[in-house]
């Protein structure tokens, strides 16, 4: 154990440590506390992180454990262990008002593990960022879409989520209504006000919804006035919130005079699409370039890795 | 609901070719395989057409159209691994896996429903569940491989001790075991662009009609475990030093969690009214 090079062995000797500390920690603290994130925390943290990263990475030769995180011996553990509690938590009943294994979300040994998982997937990055030849294309660019691809959704959708804002709002035929209930069902002013002119709903012949939407007008605080419909799968968007058709009046079916509407505003998407559209474009990469590009590279180097 | 009736038929005639393609595959003609499978194919693919245009969407939702679609996309998987590595066998197996999903939709045909739910009715749809069965099928040859290079390596390799995952090699291209995984790796790779594909098409499409891309739905978090899963296979496949056998098991235990994901879900006490996925009428 412990000898140079690092193998698997060590590799999960430092996942398993990882979620033991991670055991310790609730214990101590609790649960992970994701709203202490709120902006400009999220921004700070991740700028820090990846200052972080990168000075790992520029210290490399002088530190092992900062080489060895870009390794496969430190990858294929980590991913293990990603496998590992997900699987506890698809196997165990979840709820925000859940304690430990059932708030995954909040539980320490899952959180510090996909944290693990991500300081990993940065390593790498950096590593084949800087080592980086325009001649090996095919194998570094579907690469780096790929690894910087899915760094950047983790991190920025974990991050941003405490940025995230959903809100429900009652709309009634004929009212002008500005107030919305949040998560914790408090009644909050919204910068963006509604009045349902019209519920439309569609029926199957055995009585199912074929379509459910709310022709609204919208009036907002920056001076906007206009009318719009808001379908299932068609949200409006306006002034940084996404309206979407959330629900009616159940009992009253097809002639419910309620419509209940979604805010939702998410700053961070803009950043999270980029690392989707990243990964899209590394699989489709991946994809054409099986036929050219298929012998995986068994040099030595790869396991322990050069300056 | 009447172009139900006529499944059986289509369906046994391409049953049929498919088994004429695997037939012929065995006795080395290329062509004639090649040809009697994509006639079946052909068959197959035109019954779904014609459902596709009788409900008036894409046959997607239930269990049973899921399983319409693996059925068209097995031999087609099959097919694509035959024409390119030339396995004599993948034809008769994805032959028998095929007609085996058409049976239970002959004889449990809990799948007439014509009614969308709006929340489905979105261009991602389509792209979302194709993408994703497809991707199953590929990874289902992929265990079909591994299972029977286990099994021959189990047959050949029985003198050589009791070790539970064989010797480590120092490099995996030598030797009979690892020729395997050059098709293997490949037929991964695939697979895992289209799990990609069928995940992020989901998260954007969530976006639009939920709210939010990523809720940890328990379908999601068994999509995010079987991506994982195949994530340490394409890893380890990396490693200078390996054990095949525990690569081959790596793919069979993917493809469990896999079945998971796709159907164990509905019976599972933690997920059952806990998801946006059920499927049913």
């Amino acid at each position: 154990m412990m000898t140079k090079p690092w193998t698997l062995r060590e590799g999960f000797a430092v996942g398993g440590t990882l979620i033991a500390f991670g055991l310790l920690l609730t214990l101590s603290f609790g649960p992970v506390r994701w709203d202490a994130f709120e902006w400009p925390t999220n921004g700070i943290t991740m700028s820090a992180l990846v200052a972080l990263l990168l000075m790992m990475h520029l210290l490399r030769s002088h530190v092992y454990v900062f080489r060895f995180l870009s390794t496969y011996a430190a990858a294929i553990p980590a991913i293990v262990y990603a496998v590992v509690v997900t699987i506890v938590m698809g196997l165990t009943r979840q709820s925000a008002e859940g304690h430990g294994i059932h708030d995954m979300l909040t539980f320490w040994p899952f959180v510090l593990t996909y944290v693990y998982l991500t300081v990993v997937l940065g390593m790498v990055t950096f590593r084949r960022l800087f080592a980086f030849k325009p001649a090996q294309w095919r194998r570094d660019v579907p690469f780096l879409l790929n690894h910087l691809g899915l760094f950047l959704t983790l991190t920025t959708a974990t991050l941003g989520n405490a940025d995230l804002r959903r809100v429900k709002m009652i709309t009634n035929v004929g009212q002008l209504e500005w107030r919305a209930i949040n998560a914790h069902m408090e009644v909050i002013e919204m910068p963006i006000a509604i009045e349902l002119r019209r519920f439309i709903m569609e029926t199957y012949d055995d009585g199912s919804p074929r379509r459910y939407a709310s022709e609204l007008e919208v009036v907002t605080r920056t001076g906007k006035d206009f009318l719009a419909t808001v379908d299932v799968n068609h949200p409006v968007k306006v002034d940084g919130w996404k309206i979407y058709q959330f629900g009616y009046d159940t009992a009253m079916g097809a002639d419910s005079q309620t419509s209940i509407l979604e805010f939702v505003r998410d700053p961070w998407l803009p950043v999270v699409y980029a690392g989707i559209y990243m990964m899209l474009a590394g699989a489709l990469l991946m994809f054409i370039g099986q036929k050219s590009n298929t012998r995986p590279h068994h040099s030595p180097q790869r396991q322990t890795p050069t300056s | 609901m009447t172009i139900w009736d006529s499944f059986t038929y289509f369906a046994i005639l391409a049953i049929v070719l498919w088994a004429t393609g695997a037939y012929f595959a065995w006795r080395d003609r290329r062509r004639r395989s090649i040809v009697a499978t994509v006639a079946g194919l052909a068959i197959f693919l035109s019954f779904i057409v014609a459902l596709w245009i009788s409900v008036g969407h894409p046959p997607l939702r239930t269990m049973g159209e899921t399983r319409l679609w693996y059925s068209f996309f097995l031999p087609f998987v099959g097919l694509l691994v035959y024409g390119r590595w030339r396995y004599r066998w993948i034809l008769s197996f994805s032959t028998v896996l095929a007609t085996v999903f058409i049976c239970v939709n002959i004889f449990k045909p809990e799948l007439h429903t014509t009614t969308l739910m709006p929340a489905l009715q979105s261009p991602w749809f389509a792209p979302h569940v194709i993408v994703y069965m497809f991707a199953y099928a590929i990874m289902g040859a992929a265990t079909l491989m591994s299972a029977y290079q286990l099994f021959k390596m189990h047959r050949t390799a029985s003198s050589d001790g009791a070790r539970p995952f064989g010797h480590r090699v120092a490099t995996p291209s030598t030797a009979s075991p690892p020729m395997i995984f050059d098709s293997l790796d490949q037929l991964v790779r695939i697979g895992l662009a289209f799990l990609t594909f069928g995940m992020l098409f989901g998260a954007l499409w969530a976006k639009e009609a939920w709210g939010h891309y990523w809720s940890w739905d328990p379908k999601e978090t068994w999509a995010a475990i079987t991506w994982f899963a195949y994530l340490v296979y394409v890893h380890y496949r990396q490693l200078p030093r390996q054990r095949p056998r525990l690569a081959l098991w790596m793919l069979i235990g993917a493809f469990l969690l896999l079945q998971m994901c796709w159907w164990g879900i509905n019976y599972l006490p933690s997920a059952v009214g806990a998801s946006v996925h059920t499927y049913g009428s």
